[in-house]
């Protein structure tokens, strides 16, 4: 249950749907309490919109562009991350785990009778293959995280 | 006469290597970004400080920007978050933004008002007055919706709320407004008699 007080807020910000504006709309009309919360709001609604803003000193401008002299030029992202060399790496992940998943199907003794798949994926994956597999998902997973404590520090 | 370059069109430029092109970039925001800042430090030089902080991580990053939002919106967010970093180093101890004792004592308004200048005869002198007693991020919120033309869903982005939060402060802040306006123009009125 909203007041009157939020409700004439909402119709003055243009808030909520026609209908709901139209019934407080003739409310603010018929309504001595809703015309005078309207009237005390639509003050303050005004006078907000005659806020001053502050200036900062006349040689903040020129400061702030000494300092970015300083620092190296910005490079647009796309720039940076290539979709194409993203995509080529994703690309080559995903052929190699279905090559894998391929060849131990293939090998593997299927019977459609009884449906039991007997895949020895011991053969295929070696414990020097798993230490390679964490080697790359750790540098993905420091690559991740890096990019997420940039943005936090921004 | 020439038409004004837009805010993308400027960041475009700048990432294209023209960087001096920031400093326009920079002059057509640099208010908004001061009065925010001005809102959370209470005096000038530390807000000067971190709009010029601001503006170094705003170039910085501008790299990331991504253009789904309005630039406004993420250079909002960056002011916030080192005003944030600014008021944390200044009171280390804990805090709450919604602490109105954040906001400027009363009666140091009242001090300033009985001054006898020009300016206190201007309702905006007392708006203002009114405004710098809010909490932070109560006074920020007006700002970005009344001067920034932020929406309350962009307020909620630059601030990291839910939209409806931003909403119910909105609603609180305005309420909180009237009655300090109120107050201050009951202590004019009886210094006039």
């Amino acid at each position: 249950m909203t007041t009157i007080e939020e409700q004439i807020w909402d119709y003055i910000d243009g808030n909520g749907d026609s209908a709901y504006r139209t019934e407080i709309g003739a409310k603010i009309a018929t309504d001595p309490l809703y015309s005078e919360t309207f009237e005390s709001c639509m003050a303050i609604h005004l006078e907000m919109n005659e806020i001053s803003l502050d200036e900062p000193s006349m040689g903040f401008t020129n400061r702030v562009m000494d300092a970015i002299e300083k620092e190296p030029a910005p490079v647009a992202l796309k720039t940076r991350l290539d979709r194409r060399i993203v995509f080529s790496i994703a690309g080559f992940f995903i052929i190699a785990l279905l090559a894998i998943v391929a060849t131990a199907i293939s090998e593997s003794s299927l019977s459609i009778g009884k449906v039991s798949l007997n895949i020895d994926f011991e053969r295929y994956i070696s414990p020097s293959f798993i230490k390679l597999f964490l080697f790359i998902d750790s540098c993905i997973a420091l690559l991740y995280f890096d990019g997420l404590l940039r943005k936090k520090r921004v | 006469m020439q038409e004004q370059e837009t805010d993308l069109e400027l960041i475009t430029a700048v990432l294209r290597g023209n960087s001096s092109t920031y400093a326009v970039l920079m002059k057509r925001h640099q208010r908004f970004v001061f009065t925010l800042a001005l809102r959370f430090t209470k005096n000038r030089e530390d807000a000067e400080e971190v709009a010029q902080d601001c503006f170094i991580k705003a170039y910085r990053s501008l790299g990331t920007f991504k253009q789904s939002s309005k630039f406004t919106t993420w250079l909002y967010t960056i002011t916030y978050n080192c005003a944030m970093t600014a008021l944390r180093k200044k009171r280390p101890d804990t805090f709450s933004l919604d602490d109105e004792e954040m906001g400027t004592p009363l009666t140091s308004f009242i001090a300033a008002a009985n001054e006898d200048t020009i300016e206190k005869k201007s309702s905006h002198f007392y708006l203002n007055m009114a405004i710098d007693q809010l909490s932070p991020e109560d006074a920020t919120i007006i700002i970005l919706f009344y001067k920034a033309e932020q929406s309350l869903e962009e307020i909620a982005q630059a601030l990291s709320m839910d939209s409806n939060k931003v909403k119910v402060k909105l609603h609180r802040a305005r309420i909180k407004l009237k009655e300090k306006l109120q107050y201050l123009l009951k202590e004019e009125v009886k210094e006039m008699l």
